[in-house]
């Protein structure tokens, strides 16, 4: 991680009682990633919308928005607290979890393939059945331009996830739903490179768990 | 004007999509396992790489419909409107918060699925779309409203939720040039007004007929939302009693629509005929109506006591 992009989600967090946190450091690696790997007509979607101070940063690290843009989140007027369409790279708002997959299929039916879709999802949102629904779809229509990243923290708003709601045994039930499963740890750099390994797998839509380490519930 | 089903709303549904789709590619029609009840399976026959099969998963269905809108399609998200509203958040949240040209059109709405029961009868629907910005509300009379409002919920950009009935479609129009956003006034009156949608605008109709030696008008507002001002308190000028008939509850549907107007603009007696309750079951639709107070000879009666007759 580099700290200074940490550092700026953190002052940019510490005005508004560290607002989600937890969940948008360990986002910042998986946004970095994506954003390196997008062609210009791929698509992200950020699912799990509450971690938008996350994509802000990157964002703003990218030059899309300025420091004074990024001080004004969640004021009125200023950036919204969770992402909202007509943002930069941002098509569809969020922020009510468990849409962004279903939408991600909707916009890979419609592209026949021509175009990346990907999604980034909160292991904590897995508790949604609409997550499941859409996975069904996306196997079934074998759209292999769908790519979902879990930002698996372990976390979620009640506290560990496997306490909340056990996700587990996670890479077996994305497998047994027919996706393609890759586990990597939540670095920007490993990431990446799977990204790329992953545009050969064809004919599956494709998941990678991207496992944080250790992370503790106010995002140290 | 007035005469026997011709055709069903499900059948005019399903048979205009394919005439729209002939002549706009950008067409895709989504399902949740109910095309065959829907009719939505005419166009699967039609254009078999533009239908989309969701299952039984309407949450999934409406999302990805979102999808499509935003990757510049014009999907039509279909399914049995009771079951559609376990989809409202989603709705809500996606479709209408972007603003999304998304058109959701529901069928074996109000009694219509009068066998099926309270499960399957959808009483609140237009009362929870209504409530949602962006969202027009379109409750065709008969088939060929259906026809020419579907057209032309699919022409104008942005969401729309449209309402239909299952079979009884009773014929109201020939081929009066029907227009979303404007109220159709089908027979003029003076001291009291029966305002319709949908399936209950042949009973206006009719309970008008019977009730000649009064000075009764009738309006469709097929559309609900946005609401035709100008035409309600046109009417509401003339007349001293509105009565609102909708296969919806009272709270919130056209009736509660039309109240709101009048209570803020032309304070006027408003009786809103619709339910209360949940549905039940039976074998005869007509029947069902009537136990609603939805048959033309209910209608007549409750007008009669209103106006001390």
């Amino acid at each position: 991680m580099s700290s200074s992009i940490q550092y700026k989600l953190r002052e940019m967090l510490s005005e508004v009682n560290n607002f989600h946190l937890g969940s948008s450091i360990t986002c910042l690696e998986i946004l970095k990633a994506v954003m390196a790997k997008k062609g210009e007509n791929d698509v992200i979607i950020l699912s799990k919308g509450h971690s938008a101070p996350a994509f802000y940063v990157i964002l703003s690290e990218l030059g899309f928005l300025s420091d004074e843009e990024l001080w004004s989140f969640a004021d009125l007027n200023g950036l919204p607290s969770h992402v909202i369409r007509g943002l930069p790279f941002v098509e569809v708002s969020s922020g009510s979890l468990g849409q962004g997959l279903s939408i991600a299929n909707g916009i890979a039916l419609a592209s026949k393939m021509e175009r990346k879709i990907y999604v980034i999802l909160g292991d904590g949102e897995l508790d949604e059945g609409q997550i499941w629904e859409a996975a069904m779809t996306s196997s079934h229509y074998k759209l292999d331009n769908v790519i979902a990243i879990i930002d698996r923290n372990f976390r979620q708003l009640t506290g560990k996830t496997e306490e909340t709601m056990s996700k587990e045994p996670l890479r077996e039930k994305w497998e047994a739903f027919g996706w393609e499963v890759f586990e990597v740890e939540n670095r920007a750099g490993k990431i990446l490179e799977l990204l790329f390994e992953l545009d050969e797998v064809k004919g599956k839509p494709k998941v990678i768990i991207a496992k944080a380490k250790a992370v503790g519930i106010d995002g140290r | 004007m007035v005469g026997k089903t011709i055709e069903s709303f499900r059948e005019a549904f399903g048979r205009a999509l394919v005439e729209i789709g002939k002549e706009n590619e950008n067409v895709v029609v989504l399902d949740a396992d109910v095309k065959s009840s829907t009719k939505t399976i005419y166009f699967e026959k039609a254009f078999p790489d533009r239908f989309f099969q969701l299952g039984i998963s309407e949450q999934d269905l409406v999302s990805t419909a979102a999808g499509f809108a935003i990757a510049g399609r014009v999907p039509v998200a279909s399914a049995f409107a009771a079951f559609m509203m376990r989809a409202w958040e989603q709705i809500r949240n996606t479709i209408a918060r972007d603003n999304l040209n998304v058109k959701i059109v529901t069928t074996h709405s109000g009694f219509s699925d009068f066998m099926d029961g309270s499960s399957h009868q959808c009483l609140e629907d237009i009362a929870l779309m209504r409530t949602l910005p962006n969202m027009g509300v379109i409750v065709p009379a008969d088939a060929y409203a259906t026809r020419t409002l579907l057209r032309q919920i699919i022409e104008n950009e942005g969401p729309f939720y449209m309402r239909l009935g299952r079979d009884h479609a009773v014929r109201v129009y020939d081929d009066e040039e029907l227009e979303i956003g404007k109220a159709e006034i089908l027979r003029e009156g003076e001291d009291i007004f029966l305002i319709a949608c949908g399936p209950t605008v042949p009973i206006a109709l009719e309970a008008a007929e019977r009730l000649r030696d009064l000075s009764v008008g009738v309006a469709d507002f097929h559309t609900i939302k946005p609401m035709d001002e100008g035409t309600l308190l046109k009417i509401a000028k003339k007349a001293n009693l509105i009565v609102t008939l909708e296969e919806h509850s009272i709270f919130g549907g056209l009736g509660g629509a039309v109240a709101e107007v009048l209570g803020e603009k032309m304070p006027k007696r408003v009786i809103r005929i619709g339910t209360r309750d949940f549905g039940r079951s039976s074998r005869s639709y007509l029947k069902l109506l009537d136990f609603y107070g939805l048959s033309a000879e209910k209608v007549v009666k409750r007008v009669a006591e209103a106006v001390g007759r």
